[in-house]
């Protein structure tokens, strides 16, 4: 059994294991101990000085951070020397920070805009003019860097360091004169850029795809799994639903990613927005003329088709493994055990390098939930390796295909070759997110279908650990739906039109 | 319950009560209508009443009419598209859209800033919020426009106002914005600046 | 308090003397005997003499120097080290290359005890760049030490094996805190680190490691050589032994003077040094390199030298560098060379310290070009007082202390100029 420690935390006695510091337990106590440059991911520096508390029997105040705690130990974060010693901390960062409120992407999430307001609210009695230092440089692929705004926290410096390792950040001269930088001629280059972004309390690093989009603000943020590999990083997904568009991911302390997430699920939210999505459901009549149509018909449609055929020879089922377990269940359930479905293909990537790892968190396997689907397909009774069956689809002599195809085009770079491949066959029947489906004439039948923010489900990431989405968005296509609504509509107009 | 006896009300003998009452009401409503007429028609009393629109109304500075967006010396409007206004409008009227300025010194500027002028209340909270005297609400009161016309107000339209005496360049001094490249003369870190800028930091 | 007649000299024992640099000068002359001595006795026996010598640190903190080698862990096996920090960046302090000049190998010495005494086989000396002939004396009296087989793997045939390498700096006040010299020993940045955990503990490259300054090691040898009673008959009760003082200023005899704490101030410079210069009176005094709050000329009546005394008129001795201010000189100049300075330095890592050396340099900037405001003294003093006591370490107590005083004791001068300033 390990040892702990039992310390007074503002008269609150607190037991912690043995090498807590008393940032680290006021955290678990949501007890707030104002800081900038501790991050519960990265090492601990001291440099910011805003953490102070006060421990009594010592003359000085001390750094919450750094402070281990031990038996005895009596800790206060809110006298009065405290409160001055935090006003003092805000006004030496605020001397030299530049007025750039207006045109700053972090207002409204701004580490000295909040704690200004929380426990600040000071006069300023700066009355001189202001240290000026290079802004708004080019230091990354997603990354504008403005030095006059940055604190020294030396967060980003640190991550470099540790987490990927790749040290590009440095802070250069000295004094009120230093600057964060990289190395002249070098960039910021690898998958974890827009992480900095994040860790910056100030606006000196800005994310150059969300530059001016939006004010954060306006935007409602709700927890999701990204659903770019098999990693499933928790993230949180920024959105605004008056207008029902989406902005922005950010990671979410979870399990499968620590406090971090990769750049490629930072673009996992683009696929969402209303003009790249199949916006209102398809359907071909009689003469061969496509038309617009709702749920309904389309549901109508389909049913008809699928009723006027033989299921088990003449109905094939390609998926893709980018749904949730719950979607897949009804799915099969329905088309196998129901319609006794015999022909049923997976959806993969033949370019996918299955077994590929950076290292820290970007997977070869750009499905979020390929365990899932496998352990469906088994349940299901029917083969369940990893292959993409693509091309076996084709020669299957299906009449009617139903295509769940992926839900974001990006991690396919074949899906727009196989969209077309998929045209040509009988009838085909795309349920699907992505615009470009109908802006192929040869489409016959499409029903638009929600996104991962906007639904309710699990996915199974490599180790088979369950990612929960369960904080749905209202989804943007009035009528988008996920499997398992298509099926219980598909199901329903079987039942009410006489089937077994 | 009993019954009250209530006695009946006493009669009034006045001239407009009695039996020819209507006939002199009558006669005295025409009487007033004639004299007003006459005294106003002859100009012996003066009226209220604005002959509009050859004679116009005045109001006073606080006015708030039609809106219109301030410019700097170099002509380009002052909003650095922040959304203040935008997030404190009561009447969600203001829409935004914001750009890359590719001055550097600017940064931000609103690539499109419209106002729905038919949802305006104009009750001024956007003039408040602005922190840098971008918009306010001018002395502008007349406007019409058809069924079906433009309601919603641009940033060309909001900003090109030559008719409003006193221009619309707001007195705020542009000169205290700072360069990247050249820093002002005697700045202490002027020569960290220049060659910041001449090696890139990156 | 000891005899104040007592012309005992410790670290300038070879003020003078021909060739006194030479190691055979040295050893001609009782050199390297404490060193014998040493290894006659227990490493912890060592620790103890120096403890009970009551020797305190020369560099500007007065921490006791035996209690510092106590705090290195006994049993751990090594590797673990000496530092000798000869950085001297205190403004007004010149007392550690004077060292140099005279013994380098009284440094050498010192080293080596310290070195047996805490059980560590390899020291460094640290030394700022630009004492460019100081180095070269260092190198020759090494090279000269390893030569006649007193560093090395076997010295004096002891089985003690010490080495030692010197290591120059590149310029930096900082790197003369002693966290600070470690980072920059290993290579890094010279920024102080964070403590806890103490050098002693988890130093260089996270060894245990003791950074003592030139003076503090150069003594050692004498204290060992003659006993820790002997030393004890010089200085005072709480500050035994003697110290350099390095006293400037317009006096007829600026320079290094040996003497024993508890000096009276007004001896030195009236009589040791023979007074001030024709035409020229005290104005005020700072007692111990520009870190050390100021004193009056009021304040310096009856002040003897000692860390006690000169702590409680609010100042503290330091690193003994006295700077005697004249009344031609301006007080409002004194303060600008001063906050520029510490301005200057800052390593810029924790912010009370950027910002504020920042802030208040860019005050003065501001008084000095006629735009100071009649509440700026104020604020600075304010500014001041909320950067000491909040950083990494003391640089932000080192340019708040002197502020404070300046701007207090001298407050009506500086207004004078305020005033004057915004109407010339």
């Amino acid at each position: 059994m390990s040892e702990t420690v039992t310390f007074k935390l503002n008269g609150k006695d607190v037991t912690v294991p043995k090498g807590t510091t008393v940032m680290e337990a006021a955290r678990r106590e949501n007890v707030e101990i104002p800081h900038f440059c501790w991050h519960p991911g990265l090492s601990v520096a001291g440099v910011c000085r805003f953490c102070m508390v006060k421990v009594e029997g010592r003359p000085k105040l001390e750094i919450a951070c750094n402070l281990q705690a031990t038996n005895g130990m009596d800790v206060k974060t809110d006298t009065e020397e405290a409160k001055s010693a935090h006003k003092w901390a805000l006004e030496f960062h605020l001397i030299n920070h530049p007025l750039d409120c207006p045109i700053c992407d972090q207002a409204g999430e701004c580490g000295l805009q909040d704690y200004y307001m929380s426990v600040g609210k000071y006069q300023s009695q700066m009355t001189r003019p202001k240290v000026l230092k290079p802004k708004m440089l080019d230091v990354g692929r997603d990354l504008v860097l403005d030095t006059e705004r940055c604190i020294l926290c030396s967060r980003c410096v640190r991550f470099e360091e540790e987490v990927t390792k790749t040290g590009a950040l440095g802070i250069f001269d000295r004094g009120d004169r230093a600057i964060i930088g990289t190395y002249p001629g070098e960039k910021i280059d690898h998958n974890y850029q827009t992480n900095l972004v994040d860790i910056c309390p100030v606006g000196a690093f800005t994310s150059r795809d969300f530059r001016f989009k939006q004010r954060v603000w306006f935007l409602k943020d709700k927890p999701a799994v990204c659903p770019g590999c098999s990693t499933g990083c928790s993230v949180d997904v920024y959105g605004k639903p008056e207008t029902r568009s989406y902005f922005r991911l950010k990671p979410r302390k979870g399990e499968a990613n620590g406090h971090w997430m990769c750049d490629k699920g930072r673009h996992m939210y683009s696929h969402l927005n209303q003009d790249v999505r199949l916006r209102t459901a398809l359907t071909t009549d009689a003469q061969g003329r496509r038309k617009d149509t709702n749920f309904a018909g389309a549901i109508e449609d389909l049913g008809k088709r699928i009723a006027a055929v033989n299921p088990a020879t003449d109905v094939a089922l390609l998926v893709s493994a980018q749904h949730t377990s719950e979607e897949y269940k009804s799915l099969f359930d329905f088309f196998v055990g129901e319609l006794g479905i015999k022909k049923v293909f997976q959806w993969r990537e033949p370019t996918e390098k299955i077994d590929a790892f950076d290292g820290l968190l970007y997977r070869g396997d750009h499905n979020a939930n390929t365990s899932g689907l496998l352990s469906a397909l088994k349940e299901a009774g029917l083969a369940a390796g990893l292959k993409n069956e693509f091309d076996a689809v084709a020669s299957s002599g299906a009449k009617i295909v139903i295509a769940v195809t992926p839900e974001v085009p990006s991690t396919f770079p074949s899906f727009e070759q196989q969209l077309n491949r998929l045209t040509e066959l009988d009838f085909v029947s795309f349920w699907t997110l992505a615009g470009s489906v109908a802006d192929n004439k040869k489409t016959k039948h499409a029903i638009p279908m929600k996104g991962f923010p906007e639904k309710k489900g699990t996915f199974i990431n490599h180790e088979g650990k369950a990612g929960k989405l369960d904080s749905p968005f209202p989804c943007p296509v009035a009528d988008g739906r996920d499997l398992t609504e298509i099926i219980a509509a598909l199901k329903q107009w079987r039942h009410s039109h006489g089937s077994r | 319950m009993a019954v009250v006896k209530v006695p009946l009300p006493p009669i009034d003998s006045n001239v407009f009560s009695a039996g020819w009452g209507y006939i002199t009401t009558i006669a005295a409503g025409m009487w007033k209508t004639l004299a007003i007429f006459t005294v106003q028609l002859l100009k012996i009393e003066k009226t209220n009443t604005l002959e509009w629109p050859e004679q116009a109304a005045t109001y006073s500075d606080r006015f708030k009419g039609k809106h219109f967006l301030t410019l700097r010396d170099d002509g380009e409007v002052r909003c650095t598209a922040c959304f203040l206004c935008a997030t404190n409008c009561p009447a969600d009227c203001i829409h935004i859209e914001a750009g890359n300025h590719p001055d550097n010194e600017l940064e931000k500027f609103p690539v499109r800033f419209e106002i729905d002028i038919l949802r305006c209340v104009f009750c001024g909270y956007c003039e408040e919020a602005c922190p840098v005297d971008a918009i306010r609400l001018g002395p502008e009161y007349a406007m019409v426009g058809t069924n079906g016309g433009k309601w919603v107000y641009t940033k060309e339209y909001l900003a090109e106002r030559k008719q409003l005496s006193g221009g619309v360049i707001s007195v705020k001094d542009e000169n205290e914005k700072h360069p990247i490249v050249e820093a002002p003369k005697g700045s202490r870190n002027a020569k960290q600046i220049k060659s910041y800028a001449r090696h890139g930091i990156h | 308090m000891g005899d104040t007649l007592t012309k005992v000299k410790i670290t300038t024992a070879f003020e003078g003397k021909p060739n006194a640099r030479a190691l055979k000068t040295y050893v001609d002359n009782g050199g390297y005997a404490g060193l014998k001595k040493a290894f006659t006795m227990q490493p912890g026996q060592v620790i103890d003499e120096v403890k009970a010598a009551g020797l305190r640190g020369r560099g500007g903190a007065g921490f006791p120097t035996g209690m510092k080698w106590s705090f290195v862990p006994k049993d751990d096996k090594g590797p673990k080290y000496i530092i000798c920090n000869n950085d001297e960046s205190e403004p007004g302090t010149f007392k550690d290359r004077y060292i140099t000049e005279c013994n380098p190998h009284m440094i050498l010495e010192g080293m080596i005890i310290a070195g047996f005494a805490i059980g560590a086989n390899k020291g460094y000396i640290y030394t700022r760049y630009d004492f460019f002939e100081e180095i070269k004396w260092l190198e020759t009296a090494i090279r000269e030490a390893y030569d006649a087989g007193f560093l090395g793997d076997n010295i004096l045939g002891t089985g003690f094996k010490f080495h030692i390498d010197h290591y120059a700096g590149a310029g930096a006040y900082i790197c003369g805190e002693e966290t600070g010299l470690l980072s920059s020993l290993e290579g890094k940045k010279g920024q102080p680190k964070l403590k806890p955990p103490f050098p002693a503990i988890s130093g260089y490259l996270h060894r245990p490691t003791i950074v003592n300054n030139t003076e503090t090691l150069a003594a050692v040898p004498w204290i060992i050589n003659h006993g820790a009673a002997a030393h004890k008959t010089m200085g005072t009760e709480k500050s035994p032994g003697t110290k350099l003082f390095c006293l400037s200023g317009r006096v007829k005899r600026p320079g290094v003077y040996e003497l024993p704490l508890g000096y009276p101030i007004e001896k030195l410079i009236n009589e040791d040094a023979g007074g001030m210069l024709p035409g020229y009176n005290i104005k005020a005094c700072i007692p111990g390199g520009s870190s050390a709050p100021i004193l009056t000329a009021e304040e310096l009546k009856g002040l003897t030298l000692d860390y006690e005394a000169i702590a409680a008129k609010g100042s503290m001795l330091g690193s003994g560098a006295i700077m005697i201010i004249d009344d031609s000189m301006s007080m409002v100049e004194l303060l600008k060379v001063t906050v520029d300075f510490y301005h200057h330095e800052s390593c810029g890592q924790c912010t009370p310290c950027r910002e504020g050396t920042g802030w208040l340099a860019n005050i003065m900037t501001g008084i000095m070009a006629g735009q100071g405001k009649k509440d700026d003294l104020q604020r600075m003093f304010e500014i001041s007082r909320n950067m000491e006591g909040k950083t990494i370490c003391a640089l932000s107590d080192a340019a708040a202390m002197p502020t404070k005083s300046i701007v207090t004791k001298f407050g009506a001068e500086i207004a004078d100029f305020i005033e004057r300033g915004k109407r010339a």
